[in-house]
């Protein structure tokens, strides 16, 4: 009981910090008389045998309090019946039931709900001030799950670290949370914001010619960092002739820059204005306009945290192998290191003469994400997260054209790079010699000073065996200083390749980017100290109702299994039981009906397949063009084109291939048939690819996201797991479990029992390697493993050698048998059907053909 | 001739296929009538219940199972 009566005491200490919202006050005078009135003997409401905890013990208390209120004044019928409901559902909720909590006299009008426990904040998104609310949360807190109408955020110490980061204050992020809340804020949780906040932006991280130097202006927060063993091992101690204390322990400057960035409030606002205007010409309306009226205080504060009185700056040098150990060691000893680069006041390195072209115009929320990024003036490093097709590239760049100095984009496979580098001349004016790519088959420097270097991971982490060129490129980016690196596709790289790429390159700043920041091992926590904080994510939802991204349906249709197959199912035990339910045969007609619908909508439809065995059957039932790894490049490009623009090839099958490196803006219809287990990322990926449908902006424009699920399979567990990233982002997937004419269809495959029995042998016959997903993809040298499928590729394998007994004269054909291809590829008829070119030309071929001869002939004399 | 109490089990194809399997293993089927029902042994029907219960759960998804 004691820890009780004290945990009471300090909710009434409060009220003197509480009353800067003038609006709390009746409530804390009904809370101050409540409590006048003695906690009467506990009622039967909660069993006495109920768990002992705090919360328990807390609600038990108000409970109390509430009865004894109740019964000074008149008790209605319906107060009573409450109550009574109320006890009810403390029942069900146990632990979790925080009906005690006191709500404020005017809690309708406000839309948060906090949780003490757990920092979860829930968010009731059709309030009318939800959007402001929004805007702050997204900038204290991570979001959890972004629904239709409720919200979740979750408060943790790398959001508050970034909200500090993004100059907001303690008592600020305090007290705008009181003023949104139904409940008054819980003192764990304010102590948990004021603990987080409180050590932040002390220590900074920065780079001066070349080595890593920890800096800070208090020199005791440095003696403390000091006293851990890890950082401790990671200094390197330098010689110098000691003539204070001081200096003996760090190396001591003056503080740098001031001079130029005197008042960060106005002029360095003004500065940066300036800046927004010249690099992002076109666009209007600078962000967050509309919440100025209830944020400008604070969100809009420029302070600068770091520039302090002190004029002096201590730091030491750290042994650049050892940086990421000592930034994580700092995380966790509650001193997250700042990073943060004076790209402006960068005298050292060699300006980029950059700029986005005039035509290019960014889009409100690009411009948002990047004035998180940029906000005091400087760029800070972390993650941008925004959807697939919504422009991240386009961000990456601009931020490139921002910070003007040199840069090092990596990607994660060598087919990216040439997009990026692309990407790069198409919306900004640098040239062909200010841009280089370093592939495995590519290895260039940029002319002058300052460049763009486009590259991948593994080039980059790779650490042995480097051809002579590799060598003397990576020594070339290793001994430079880069101004900004950009990673892509950041959730992919695995954490040790990670660390080698910052450990052997030196950047400034970095700026992570992604649509999916989730992995199915947890390891995204690890980016926080190796990039930083998460800067800004979008909300799907909302771009989509904006038009930048197409709205999708999704829906997940349950293909009950044939008891044949199923029978065959549950004996198998294998990796053939994937086989088993992707050929399903209601599978394939459920694609067939799906197929024919869309089309006759006059929608251009993709289905994709992991198992590339499942893709070419269906594809050949079918009569569809397909691509998967084993098609050629000619043939890619063919099948691509027809699907592209001719109106009678309106499907095509893909495999792994088209997750990422294929960009079909025609698209608006997608069926996966088979895919990899549980991966949220590729249902995320394969969902991108229709985000960015050319019709988006058509009125009450769709598209369609379908996936085929075997009932009573494996494939339900994967499918519903594999939802949860887009489920959260606030996709609803429906439940198709009949599809309606179905069985009138005409030509239908697989209708009779024969033809599925017949089926199911050559399924059965097929190897048990032909259940492996993304067989077709092998990695370019270069490519990260992961990204295309998360299969180690090796050479080539060829089939094993098969003995079947048959007389020699059958063999040889001289049985009179004869073969013919029964099912042949849909692209090997688009190939036949090009159509010829016309006598004329050929005739003019021929011509140029012969004069190209003769002037050889001629040349050669 | 003796006679078994029996129970008649109205079931989909899958879980007719479900059941059947595990009838391998330790029998219960008295009679495989159609494709949706079967006549089992009436003393095994709460152990078969159980255990096809627990079989289908294997591919249900849930939060908590993270």
């Amino acid at each position: 009981m004691a820890s009780k009566r004290g945990s009471e005491g300090t909710g009434e200490a409060r009220p003197s910090k509480r009353r800067r919202g003038d609006d709390n006050d009746d409530y804390l005078e009904v809370q101050e008389e409540e409590y006048n009135s003695e906690p009467e003997a506990n009622t039967s409401l909660v069993p006495r045998g109920a768990t002992i905890n705090f919360s328990a013990l807390t609600r038990k208390l108000a409970e109390a309090r509430r009865t004894t209120t109740v019964v000074d004044g008149e008790e209605s019928s319906l107060d009573a019946h409450r109550r009574q409901q109320d006890a009810l559902v403390s029942h069900i909720f146990m632990d979790q039931d925080f009906s005690w909590l006191l709500l404020k006299a005017d809690h309708p009008s406000r839309p948060l709900w906090i949780s003490p426990d757990d920092g979860h904040i829930i968010l009731e998104a059709f309030s009318p001030i939800a959007e402001q609310a929004q805007d702050f949360l997204v900038a204290i807190s991570e979001p959890v799950s972004r629904p239709a109408f409720i919200h979740e955020y979750k408060l943790t110490s790398y959001s508050l670290y970034a909200a500090v980061s993004v100059g907001l204050q303690t008592e600020d992020i305090i007290e705008v949370l009181n003023r949104l809340s139904k409940v008054p804020v819980p003192d764990t949780i304010i102590n948990f914001i004021r603990e987080r906040t409180l050590s932040y932006g002390k220590v900074k991280l920065v780079l001066k010619h070349n080595k890593y130097f920890v800096e800070s202006s208090h020199p005791e927060t440095l003696q403390l960092l000091l006293k851990d063993k890890v950082i401790r091992e990671a200094r390197v101690v330098t010689q110098q002739t000691d003539n204070s204390i001081k200096a003996a322990t760090f190396t001591t400057t003056k503080a740098p820059v001031k001079g130029n960035l005197v008042i960060p409030g106005t002029k360095e606002a003004e500065k940066k204005k300036d800046d927004t205007v010249t690099t992002r010409a076109g666009t209007s309306a600078p962000g967050g306009a509309a919440d100025a009226d209830l944020f400008t205080s604070i969100v809009g504060v420029d302070n600068d945290e770091i520039d302090e009185d002190d004029d002096n700056v201590h730091a030491f040098e750290i042994d650049d192998a050892k940086i990421d150990d000592v930034k994580k060691r700092c995380n966790e000893l509650e001193y997250p290191m700042l990073e943060e680069y004076d790209f402006r006041n960068d005298t050292v390195n060699a300006n980029l003469d950059i700029d986005l072209k005039p035509s290019t115009v960014i889009r409100p929320y690009q411009e948002t994400s990047l004035s998180k990024m940029f906000g005091n003036g400087r760029a800070r490093s972390g993650i941008i997260v925004l959807p697939c097709g919504a422009g991240k590239t386009l961000v990456g760049i601009t931020a490139a054209c921002t910070i003007k100095k040199s840069c090092l984009v990596l990607c994660t496979s060598s087919v990216s790079v040439m997009q990026w580098k692309q990407q790069f001349m198409q919306w900004s004016n640098v040239t062909d010699r200010q841009i280089a790519v370093f592939t495995a088959d590519q290895k260039e420097k940029f002319a002058g000073e300052s460049g763009i270097i486009v590259s991948t991971y593994s080039m980059v982490a790779n650490t042995h065996n480097r051809s002579h060129d590799s060598k003397k490129m990576m020594e070339f980016l290793c001994s430079r200083e880069w101004g900004f690196i950009l990673l892509d596709e950041v959730h992919v790289v695995p954490a040790a390749m990670f660390r080698r790429v910052v450990t052997t390159i030196k950047a400034h700043s970095k700026l992570g980017l992604t649509a999916t920041l989730v992995r199915e091992d947890d390891k995204i926590a690890d980016l926080n100290y190796m990039i930083g904080p998460k800067l800004y994510e979008a909300n799907w939802m909302d771009l989509a109702a904006k038009g930048h991204i197409a709205n999708v349906q999704c829906a997940e249709v349950w293909c009950p299994m044939t008891p044949e197959f199923y029978k065959e199912y549950l004996r198998e035990q294998s990796r053939k039981r994937m086989l088993l339910y992707c050929m399903n045969p209601k599978k394939f007609q459920a694609c067939q009906f799906l197929i024919k619908f869309h089309e006759a909508r006059g929608d251009k439809v993709i289905v994709f397949s992991d198992n590339v065995y499942a893709l070419e059957a269906y594809a050949k039932k079918l009569g569809k063009p397909y691509i998967h790894g084993g098609t050629g490049q000619v043939e890619r490009m063919r099948v691509l084109q027809w699907f592209q623009h001719d109106s009678n090839v309106n499907t095509i099958f893909l495999s792994k291939v088209g997750d990422t490196s294929i960009d079909l803006p025609e698209a608006t219809c997608l069926i996966q048939i088979s895919s990899h287990f549980g991966s949220r990322r590729q249902e995320a990926q394969r969902l991108g690819r229709i985000l960015r449908a050319k019709r988006r902006n058509d009125e009450g424009f769709n598209a369609f996201f379908y996936s085929l699920v075997s009932k009573d399979t494996q494939e339900m567990f994967y499918s519903t797991k594999r939802q949860q990233f887009l489920i959260d982002q606030g996709y609803a997937f429906k439940v198709i479990t009949h599809l309606d004419g179905l069985e009138d269809l005409e030509g239908l495959v697989y209708k009779t029992k024969d033809e599925q029995i017949e089926l199911i042998s050559s399924v059965l016959l097929a190897n048990e390697s032909e259940a492996d997903l993304g067989t077709d993809i092998r990695g370019n040298e270069g490519d990260l493993a992961g990204t295309v499928t998360s299969k180690d590729f090796g050479p080539t394998r060829f089939p094993g050698a098969q003995r079947t007994t048959g007389s020699l004269t059958a063999l040889s054909g001289a049985q009179h048998m004869s073969y013919v291809e029964q099912n042949k590829s849909a692209n090997k008829k688009l190939a036949r059907d090009a159509a010829p070119r016309n006598k004329l030309f050929s005739r003019r071929d021929k011509d140029k053909a012969t004069a190209r001869k003769e002037q050889r002939a001629m040349g050669r004399t | 001739m003796r006679a078994i109490k029996g129970v008649l089990l109205t079931c989909d194809s899958a879980v007719k296929q479900i059941l059947l399997t595990m009838n391998e293993k330790d029998p219960f089927v008295i009679e495989d009538l159609d494709d949706y029902h079967l006549v089992i042994k009436a003393d095994e029907e709460y152990r078969v219940r159980r255990e096809l219960e627990a079989e289908l759960e294997k591919n249900t998804y849930s939060l908590e199972a993270n």
